[in-house]
């Protein structure tokens, strides 16, 4: 029998059946949608969040954070996380280890020396404060950087959008992010480049705790980053010259200095780590944005196998029902299968038949679960992008990448023909005689 | 004349439960082309089980049953399958697919031996207008009387030119008037047609319309007649 003809009685049976086929359909339908949407979404927030590490941490540059332990404690407080969740952005730099080790603005000259491979070094004092413009407080990120070495740094994201960005600022010039003068990114601004703001810090080390205020004049508003912002500039970041910084803050020590290395390659990443490290007795973090990166890539594998396992629980549960329902179809199909079989049919094409039934049923179910998945995923999206649940509203954009298009439409089809296996089995191996007596 | 059928000492024994049944004991038969032969026999006789093994739907335990000059006894499943597409079955439940119309169901023989669409189609419209259902091609079954499914079942036998056509009580299950139609189409096939013919029934009467008889009783041939016209 031609396949035209097998799959077109496949497809005239399963017809007949509309709501049974529709209700088995169904159950590939949600676990298909299930798994799409899930996917797409971790994948859609890994790329976000991989997007947004690639602009704050660029190939060739190492973090250098006080505190021994490695990536661990580097990312325990609370760094990588939305933006706006923890104020701290930056990357989880743990603030001073317990171990009483700091690390000081100078210290960029001791690392400077340690390889010829380092092209240069920063330091980045950072505080938790607020900015006061007319009376409207807004709690934000203090970046004490150095404005010209930043930018190079940052060439990309520490672009200002309106006014300019001072390389050699005085002392009470300073940049900002565009959500803190725009907070609800509607137009609707706090104040301009060129306005004077009051820049807080509330200091805890001193008793009492006094706020330390001076006023700055804003010289620039940094173009939209997006993103989360992680260890490059955020949008929700105040950027003060270095050398006001120590002053205002009291202090030289900083939370971490940023070294820019000639090349980007794994051994001069490992090599110039290992000298950091050495230097500094092993108290210190190094963090090069690879180390970073494959250990989110390894934290999202692991929670795709997870949700993914869980839809594909849904998916078995549906494989289960299409089994279900072709042993009914076949007990009720008997005498229909002695017929075909008088007329001259072979078992391996009753065989195809009741798989042929199922591929439709498992391909209709996981296109329509994509299309619905893909919905799915785009209205969380959406719905997360709102604000609805409080955080901000961070955007992700889910991501349906080939390797889940054709996975979910394979599996889908896989499973129902897998569990269609047994009852296709079971009727091209029924006998013609018994078949046909059969009432 | 070649053989459609010949049977030397056939034997068929089932399990029924534990407890061995011999339906046949020892069956000769011998089918000439061009042939109507009635198998007739009240129920127990063996009929159904002849008409199983001539169907090629079942083996004989032993002696050798050669269908259309081939030892059914030899072939594997496959083989079987393909020799049933030379055989044209005519069952007394009529046994057409309920959801598939007068055409497709004769269309479904062709279409199991590789016909293609264009050729099928048309063929299934002729043979519909030889059993006299021209304008019932597009019914389903459940639209048609007893008489008219039969008609459409014969339709569909013939659809691949079998070497014979193997009829199973073909007017046990409609009523007499109609049953006399059936029978007359089924002689003129034999008659004009020159299509060989066997038929398996218990009815003396519906026997007697073909050339001979074949009269069977407990397992065995007991007696051949052949009829006048």
């Amino acid at each position: 029998m031609k396949a035209i003809d097998i799959f077109g009685y496949s497809f005239n049976a399963i017809k007949l059946r509309k709501l049974r086929a529709a209700l088995t359909t169904l159950g590939v339908i949600i676990g298909i949608a299930a798994i799409v949407a899930l996917l797409s979404i971790t994948q859609g927030l890994q790329a976000t969040i991989t997007n947004s590490l690639q602009q704050g941490l660029s190939t060739n540059t190492l973090i250098v954070t006080p505190g021994s332990s490695a990536l661990g404690a580097a990312t325990s407080g609370g760094g990588i996380g939305a933006r706006g969740g923890g104020g701290g952005g930056g990357l989880g730099l743990g603030g001073s280890s317990g171990s009483g080790f700091n690390l000081y603005v100078n210290y960029t000259d001791q690392i400077n020396a340690l390889s010829p491979d380092i092209e240069g070094s920063f330091a980045v004092i950072q505080r938790t404060g607020y900015v006061d413009a007319g009376g409207v407080n807004r709690s934000v990120s203090i970046y004490s950087v150095d404005f010209n070495q930043y930018a190079q740094q940052y060439s990309k994201t520490f672009i200002a959008a309106t006014g300019t960005i001072p390389l050699s600022p005085t002392d009470n010039e300073i940049v900002v992010g565009t959500r803190v003068n725009d907070p609800g990114q509607n137009g609707t601004l706090l104040f301009n480049a060129g306005d004077n703001v009051g820049v807080i810090w509330t200091n805890a080390t001193t008793l009492p705790v006094v706020n330390e205020t001076y006023t700055a004049q804003v010289s620039g508003v940094l173009q939209k980053i997006g993103g989360f912002g992680i260890g490059g500039p955020s949008d929700d970041g105040v950027y003060i010259p270095i050398t006001k910084a120590e002053s205002f803050f009291g202090t030289d020590q900083c939370d971490m200095i940023i070294v820019q290395l000639k090349s980007s390659d794994n051994a001069t990443i490992t090599n110039v780590s290992k000298a950091i490290t050495d230097h500094f007795g092993g108290q210190v973090s190094v963090i090069s944005s690879t180390a970073v990166l494959s250990l989110l890539s390894t934290v999202f594998s692991t929670i795709q196998l997870f949700l993914g396992g869980i839809a594909a629980i849904s998916l078995l549960v549906a494989g289960i029902g299409i089994m279900n329902i072709m042993i009914v179809s076949l007990i009720e199909r008997t005498r229909e299968i002695g017929i075909l079989k008088a007329l001259g049919m072979k078992s391996r094409t009753v065989l195809t038949i009741f798989l042929g039934e199922s591929v439709i049923i498992g391909l209709i179910g996981a296109v329509i679960g994509i299309v619905l998945g893909w919905i799915l995923a785009s209205v969380t999206a959406r719905v997360l992008a709102s604000g609805a649940f409080g955080g901000g509203g961070f955007t992700i954009t889910p991501l349906l990448t080939p390797e889940v298009l054709v996975g979910a439409l394979a599996f889908g089809v896989g499973v129902s023909v897998i569990f269609a296996l047994y009852p296709a089995w079971r009727a091209s191996k029924l006998k013609p005689v018994e078949a046909l007596r059969y009432e | 004349m070649a053989l459609i059928v010949e049977a030397v000492n056939v034997t068929k024994t089932y399990m029924l439960g534990k407890v061995p049944v011999e339906a046949l004991r020892g069956v000769d038969l011998k089918v000439e082309t061009g042939d109507f032969v009635s198998i007739l026999g009240p129920s127990g006789s063996g009929k159904s089980t002849m008409l199983n093994l001539i169907g090629a739907l079942d083996k004989p335990t032993a002696g050798t049953l050669l269908i259309d000059g081939v030892d059914i006894s030899k072939l594997n499943d496959n083989q079987l399958a393909d020799l049933r597409l030379r055989i044209g079955f005519v069952f007394q439940f009529f046994n057409l697919i309920p959801r598939l119309t007068a055409r497709d169901n004769v269309e479904l023989s062709m279409s199991i031996s590789n016909i293609g669409r264009a050729q099928r189609r048309k063929r299934a419209e002729e043979l519909l207008e030889t059993v006299g259902l021209k304008d019932r091609i597009n019914h389903k079954p459940a639209e048609l009387s007893g008489g008219q499914q039969q008609r459409v079942a014969i339709a569909r036998a013939l659809a691949n030119n079998p070497r014979f056509l193997l009829l199973d009580e073909p007017t046990g299950n409609i009523d007499s008037k109609t049953a006399s139609e059936v029978i007359g189409l089924i002689k003129k096939l034999n008659v004009e047609n020159n299509v060989s013919i066997i038929m398996v029934t218990h009815d003396q009467h519906l026997a007697r319309e073909a050339k001979r008889t074949v009269q069977m009783f407990d397992g065995q041939i007991s007696a051949e007649v052949v009829n006048q016209e």
